[in-house]
């Protein structure tokens, strides 16, 4: 048994103590947010309790109920549910032809998709004149199309294929399998692993999209789920007028009580991490496993 | 034996065809949306209104540009971003790895980075609302501590003199802990024998760190230091627009060329003036990056580089 110095043991305990604040760092403000989402009187949030004192789901049923909420909300599910299958689609078959290595001209790929992109890009005006053009303006397909298609997922999966034993697809080929049967049969399910990875993440940067939203999407009921989130935030922390609106709308006499103005915002909040947090557990395998290392190694 | 060789270029050809159908969706989508918008570059020297074409204009949005305060507002604050994300924000992650690779509880270390990589899969509009809500003067946590502690309460996305450290700190409690991981498997490949024959001389576990620990992830620190060089000049518009909401109070210190670009191009339709800001925004990434890229094959082990 190694010997330990004083010193040693003394930045196990301050080492120990540190990270226990550090996460406490991390969860705390999460955590504060639910809450917020819970509280009804606006008189109970001024304090440090991390639970409700005047528990209510009135901020979710608005979320439900609300037009203005409740379709952002299905909009950015449509764009996530659409786009995902088709982004996995799309990639899982550039990166087989990609995995060729006999393939002539298959260092062009590399080019076309990953470095002149990198080198040279139009930027935001032209590529909002080229929705303008395309009629996409306002149209939730604007999210999803220009986002499919990408270089680098392309690469990862490809050096996935490559850690395919070639013996499987070989026998296959000499029994006469064509091309598109061995990348279903053999490729596609081998490929689970980093298919659900990466379909994970895709998911979640669908679910997550704001920039694209902001510069394609003029009309609110087009909007997504995080740009009314951001807007709700912001506008009603201080706006007395148009909370009173919304409360009186949701059935309540802000006279009679002081309801919590953060609720609503919280509640959206805690429903836009929600996916997160289910889907997180499956994230972390992948992460374990080091599928996803790569990816960021770039 | 001629003829068998002809015929095994037929079935290649045949095969090759199909293998090249299946990229096809992906080449069209990236002509599409990479390709046909490149020549719109050239908007940064045209008279270019939301109606449309007007004239050449050679090298004026650059004079008009080069002249306003708001232009060079931007930049300086791009740059202080820049300068506290290598001093601060990078740094960060590799700290938090040492310090957890310390950790011999295996269930604690574990939790600590399940629960350390979460918040780098929200997006930023709800790190920033979470933030909004948890600095709120009146109902804040933080506001509420310091209330209890008998002390003025403050609005902090108010002050301008803060903003910058807020979103720094804001920064590394969403990326930390994702970050940290690439750091934690490299430590976990360093030799464990190095340690053992160190521990037999008689090594301190800070000397063990500095020269077996740190030597040892050098090469990640490098690769991902250089890599870090191609995006340098983006990913400042999420986090700072979702906590700013064009509240020019605040533009002293958070207006950054990203928002600019925003603001002017698709709220303000100023087409010219924001294509030349991406413009020059894009030349100077593209030429950090390429000297990151040429760096990089005399500062890595194995003479890697990005392109």
């Amino acid at each position: 048994m190694l010997k330990r110095s004083l010193g040693e043991k003394i930045f196990n305990i301050f080492n120990l103590l540190g990270m226990f604040l550090f996460t406490l760092i991390i969860v705390i403000p999460v955590l504060f947010v639910f809450r917020n989402s819970f509280e009804l009187s606006e008189t109970a949030t001024a304090t440090l309790r991390l639970w409700p004192e005047d528990f209510s789901l009135v901020f979710y049923g608005m979320v439900i109920k609300d037009e203005t909420v409740y379709r952002p909300l299905m909009n950015s599910v449509f764009v996530t549910v659409v786009g995902t299958p088709l982004t996995l689609l799309i990639n899982a078959l550039g990166a087989y032809t990609m995995s060729k290595r006999e393939l002539p001209g298959k260092d062009f790929f590399a080019y076309y998709m990953v470095i002149i992109p990198m080198l040279i890009g139009g930027g935001t005006i032209p590529g909002f004149l080229l929705m303008r053009a395309l009629g996409l303006i306002d149209s939730l397909w604007a999210l999803i199309i220009p986002s499919l298609a990408s270089g680098w997922n392309m690469t990862l999966l490809r050096n996935y294929y490559w850690s395919i034993p070639n013996e499987l697809t070989e026998s296959a080929r000499i029994d006469g399998a064509s091309e598109m049967t061995i990348f279903a049969k053999i490729i596609l399910p081998l490929s689970k692993p980093v298919l659900s990875a990466l379909g994970l993440l895709s998911g979640l940067g669908f679910w997550n999209i704001f920039y694209a939203a902001m510069i394609y999407i003029r009309t609110p009921s087009k909007w997504t789920f995080p740009v009314k989130i951001r807007e709700t935030v912001m506008k009603n922390e201080g706006n007395d007028k148009l909370w009173e609106e919304m409360m009186v709308a949701a059935g309540f006499d802000p006279s009679e009580l002081l309801i919590n103005q953060s609720g609503l915002g919280g509640a959206m909040m805690v429903v836009s991490m929600l996916p997160v947090l289910i889907v997180y557990p499956f994230l972390q395998k992948y992460f374990a496993g080091g599928i996803m290392v790569g990816s960021v190694k770039g | 034996m001629r003829i068998y060789k002809k015929n095994e270029k037929k079935i290649f050809t045949k095969v090759n065809i199909m293998i090249y159908l299946m990229i096809v969706p992906g080449l069209i989508l990236y002509y599409i949306f990479r390709y046909v918008t490149m020549p719109g570059i050239m908007i940064a020297f045209q008279e270019f209104t939301t109606g449309g074409f007007k004239y050449w204009c050679g090298f004026e949005n650059f004079d008009k540009l080069f002249g306003l305060r708001a232009f060079w507002q931007a930049f300086r604050n791009t740059w202080v971003f820049i300068g506290l994300e290598y001093l601060l924000i990078r740094p960060a992650p590799i700290i938090l790895a040492l310090l957890l690779n310390e950790v011999r509880i295996m269930w604690f270390k574990k939790t600590v980075q399940t629960v350390s990589t979460l918040p780098s899969f929200l997006t930023w509009v709800v790190v920033s609302g979470i933030f909004i809500q948890l600095l709120s003067p009146s109902t804040g946590y933080v506001n509420v501590i310091i209330a209890l502690l008998g002390g003025e309460r403050i609005y902090f996305l108010g002050k301008p003199q803060l903003f910058p450290w807020l979103l720094t700190g804001m920064r590394i409690w969403k990326g930390v802990g994702y970050s940290s991981i690439i750091y934690l498997a490299s430590l976990g490949g360093v030799d464990p024998e190095l340690y053992e024959a160190a521990v037999i001389d008689g090594a301190s576990r800070w000397q063990q760190t500095m020269y077996i620990t740190l030597p040892g992830i050098k090469n990640t620190i490098v690769v991902l230091l250089i890599f870090s060089f191609s995006g340098i000049m983006g990913g400042l518009f999420e986090p700072v627009f979702t906590l700013t909401d064009g509240n020019s109070l605040l533009d002293e210190t958070a207006m950054v060329l990203d928002v600019y670009i925003y603001n002017t191009g698709i709220r303000q339709g100023k087409f010219s003036m924001s294509t030349t800001t991406g413009l020059f925004n894009s030349i100077i990434s593209t030429v950090l990056m390429l000297s990151a890229n040429w760096a990089s094959k005399y500062l890595t082990e194995d003479g890697r580089t990005i392109i």
